[in-house]
């Protein structure tokens, strides 16, 4: 008994983790080029109902995740043209987007699903490999979940050698920490920027769509409740390095699984208070951590050449 | 033939002609020195060389064929490589990270670029770890870094701009023999300095520019280095005593009569007492070293010294912006070593900063806030502010110290350098109570007018009865303002000379640390 609610227990933790770890893990990127995307929530709410709406529209969820994508992307080329081009401030930029995002996916959502809402959302089937699912306690956990959990965890690994060992990444992080020196090693610091606001939009737009057509299969208003906002945290809480960023979603993950494991424990504890647990945890992350890791120089700082 | 040849050029900017018709030669594989004061044209000349700016009229050639970069990426093409003033490198990455930076190739290759480094290390003696963080290293290793940067790409001409203002002696010594290893290898080298000591340990050839003109090109072999003084500042070095005179007559007006004419007073009790002052920057560099200084009343002492040995971090403390690592500061009594600037204000310290804009004022603010910054409880009744009154007070105060604005109410970035610096000087002479200034660079940047003001006002509260320090990188500044001046050299004081014993020649010596007194 305690055993399948253990493994309930991490399943979910896995799976609520997944959009956060996408989200995180893009913003990592763009965060070391200097950007703060503050619209990562917004990116993922309205990628959540484009998939949604696609992937119900056609039949599958592939075009689904597509079409998500696609609208995250265009949000964030919205958002550079506005904090790389236009050097506008970057955190009242990103929270006209989630704004505009909460309004506009709530009223389409009403007007196009209204009626229809309880209409099944075709989704992903769990993978069920079972060369995973021979392991102990975590094995079924592991071994059940979706494709695109998978490829979270593997654009943490592409993120990691991009940063690592390519010259994008090196530009990546030169630009992030001293925008002028890059300027006079020859690189575009413009070019790189955008090149990591798309990166970070493409990320929030996968964890987006996973949320709406291969977690829930169904869209509801305001469904990312904040898990943009917690994915920035991550990437603080992480100290934008994308395996303790990766290790801050997985936290956040089972944070708020716990509400399943609660019953099991017998524990006492109101479910609205548990909800709350990753929110606290992101509080307290921010608190104890902002000061010690040091964040890229340059984030959140237009780069504008002379002067 | 020659690398570089330079006909007719000029530049203009605006009104300012910066170059009047340049006409030079640089042959292959000689260090070539550019020498002159500060606004000679030097910096101007490296620009038009490296693209950054281009002339007006003149042409150039580099290898016999015509040459006129549109940008430093053109002159880079060329083979012509400049390391700047300010570095740019990125702090937080390793050296391989910075010399990688901007190299065209997908997947980054640290292997090749260590290798380039091994054979530079061997070829010029420019041994460096690959693996050190760039925020690690000392001012000196990142500009060898910058220097390597410059080697990669195996330039033919290497233009170093005043590359020795920030080193330490040591530094500059291992700098110079990398010039000459450069050199020895067929490349040129263009090495702008306003310091004679270096000229005569590197250069193979000399030109002397002086406000925009060439003076003379000389062969280093048995050269005069008195005669070539000479011709930088375009008089004899002996008549130091008239500087400011000489500085005023350079704009076609006739100089002022001075107080100092009048002479020092005799030096009183002691007001502010230094005692080994030790001071260790953040990545533990010790800047000061031991540093004992006494300025009595009614005396202006002068601090000169070569850039970076100490003389900003003495600034700093005194202000109250940087904490000692040890020692004592005491200020007609008081105690005010590791106090804040609240506190040493208090004591009686007015602070004239080095770094005007980010300290001194705030340029956003109108003149009569920025003249009562640190008083503003002076003007609010039951906590609210009397801005009427505040505005009278400021009014009289920018008429005794002839700080020319509109109105108190413009902001104090539409003022001049001159009338902001009068503006500081006025709020910090106007303190209450007040027994010591201390100037740093109080002239930087101004025009003449505005720098003789500034010696009046200084002179004036010295005749007053204050103690003043004055720290300069201007060698005629403080020969004409100081009645003592002290030479800090590696954040230890090496000499002193008192007025009427002062001399270029033993003030650079010491400057240099070749020499006692």
């Amino acid at each position: 008994m305690i055993d399948e609610q253990m493994a309930v227990f991490i399943g979910s933790g896995l799976r609520l983790a997944v959009p956060i770890i996408f989200a995180a893990t893009g913003e990592m990127l763009s965060e070391r080029a200097g950007v703060l995307n503050l619209s990562l929530d917004g990116m993922m709410l309205m990628s959540a109902f484009t998939a949604a709406l696609a992937s119900w529209a056609t039949g599958s969820p592939l075009i689904g995740v597509a079409a998500g994508v696609l609208v995250a992307t265009a949000v964030a080329g919205a958002q550079a043209v506005l904090s790389v081009t236009l050097r506008a401030n970057q955190l009242v930029v990103g929270i006209g987007f989630n704004i505009l995002a909460l309004g506009s996916t709530t009223f389409l959502y009403r007007e196009i699903f209204g009626p229809l809402s309880r209409d099944p959302i075709p989704g992903f089937a769990q993978l069920n490999l079972p060369w995973l699912a021979h392991i102990p306690v975590i094995g079924p956990a592991l071994a059940n979940q979706t494709g695109l959990a998978y490829v979270s965890i593997l654009m943490v690994v592409v993120t990691w050698l991009i940063l690592k060992y390519t010259s994008f990444g090196l530009a990546v992080r030169a630009v992030g920490e001293d925008p002028r020196a890059a300027d006079k090693a020859g690189i575009s610091v413009a070019r790189t920027r955008y090149l990591g606001v798309l990166y970070a939009g493409i990320l929030a737009g996968l964890g987006g769509a996973f949320m709406s057509v291969a977690d829930s299969n169904t869209f509801t208003e305001n469904m990312t409740k904040g898990a943009g906002y917690l994915a920035i945290t991550a990437v603080i809480f992480g100290g934008w390095n994308p395996w303790y960023t990766l290790a801050a979603c997985l936290l956040f993950g089972f944070a708020t699984a716990l509400q399943f494991l609660a019953p099991a424990l017998q524990l006492d504890v109101p479910v609205a208070l548990l909800l709350l647990l990753p929110y606290l945890l992101a509080l307290v992350a921010i608190a104890g951590f902002v000061g010690k890791s040091r964040q890229p120089s340059a984030l959140t700082i237009p780069f504008e050449r002379g002067g | 033939m020659a690398l570089l040849e330079l006909s007719g050029l000029t530049k203009r900017f605006g009104a300012f002609t910066a170059l009047d018709d340049i006409s030079l030669l640089i042959e292959r594989g000689e260090v070539h020195c550019l020498l002159g004061e500060n606004g000679a044209g030097k910096s101007t000349l490296c620009n038009l060389v490296f693209g950054v700016h281009r002339p007006d009229a003149g042409t150039m050639t580099l290898g016999g064929e015509p040459f006129d970069p549109r940008g430093p990426a053109e002159a880079l093409q060329r083979g012509v490589v400049m390391v700047h003033q300010h570095f740019s490198l990125v702090p937080n990455m390793t050296v391989a990270e910075n010399l990688m930076l901007g190299r065209a190739s997908a997947v980054l290759k640290p292997q090749d670029i260590i290798v380039r480094m091994e054979q530079l290390a061997a070829e010029y003696g420019l041994e460096i770890d690959p693996e050190a963080r760039i925020d690690e290293l000392s001012v000196g290793e990142r500009q060898r870094v910058e220097i390597i940067k410059c080697l990669l790409g195996d330039p033919q001409l290497l233009v170093l701009d005043e590359p020795t203002a920030v080193l330490q002696p040591d530094e500059i010594d291992a700098l110079l023999a990398i010039c000459r290893q450069v050199a020895l290898r067929g490349k040129s080298v263009i090495l702008v300095t306003h310091k004679l000591g270096e000229i005569s340990r590197v250069a193979d050839r000399t030109t002397v520019l002086r406000q925009g003109r060439i003076i003379e090109t000389v062969a280093m072999e048995g050269a005069d280095i008195r005669s070539l003084v000479r011709s930088m500042v375009g008089r004899d070095v002996q008549s130091a005593g008239s500087v400011l005179a000489a500085a005023v007559d350079i704009e076609g007006k006739t100089p002022a009569k001075s107080s100092s004419d009048v002479g020092p007073t005799s030096p009183g009790e002691a007001v502010l007492q230094i005692s080994d002052l030790v001071y260790r920057d953040p990545h533990g560099v010790p800047r000061l070293d031991g540093l004992s200084l006494t300025v009595g009343t009614g005396e202006i002492v002068g601090i000169a010294g070569v850039e970076g040995n100490g003389q900003t971090e003495l600034g700093l403390i005194l202000a109250g912006l940087a904490a000692p690592s040890g020692g004592a500061i005491v200020v007609g009594g008081t105690q005010v070593t590791g106090c804040t600037p609240q506190e040493i204000t208090d004591a009686g310290v007015g602070i004239v900063p080095e770094d005007r804009h980010a300290v001194a004022c705030i340029k956003e603010l109108s003149v009569a806030e920025n003249l009562y910054l640190g008083a503003i409880g002076k003007f609010s009744r039951f906590g609210l502010l009397d801005k009427s009154a505040r505005r009278k007070a400021a009014e009289t105060m920018m008429r005794d110290f002839d700080v020319r604005a509109s109105s108190p109410d413009v902001s104090m970035a539409s003022l001049s350098g001159g009338n902001q610096q009068k503006a500081v000087l006025a709020r910090e002479l106007s303190l209450d109570p007040l027994v010591f200034l201390l100037a740093a660079q109080p002239t930087r940047g101004l025009d003449v007018g505005a720098i003789e003001a500034v010696y009046n006002r200084i002179r004036a509260a010295r005749d007053d009865g204050l103690g003043v320090l004055l720290i300069s990188s201007e060698l005629e500044e403080l020969m004409a303002v100081s009645d003592r001046i002290a030479v800090i050299y590696r954040g230890k004081l090496v000499g002193e000379l008192a007025a009427g014993s002062f001399s270029r020649e033993a003030i650079g010596a010491m400057m240099s640390g070749h020499a006692h007194v």
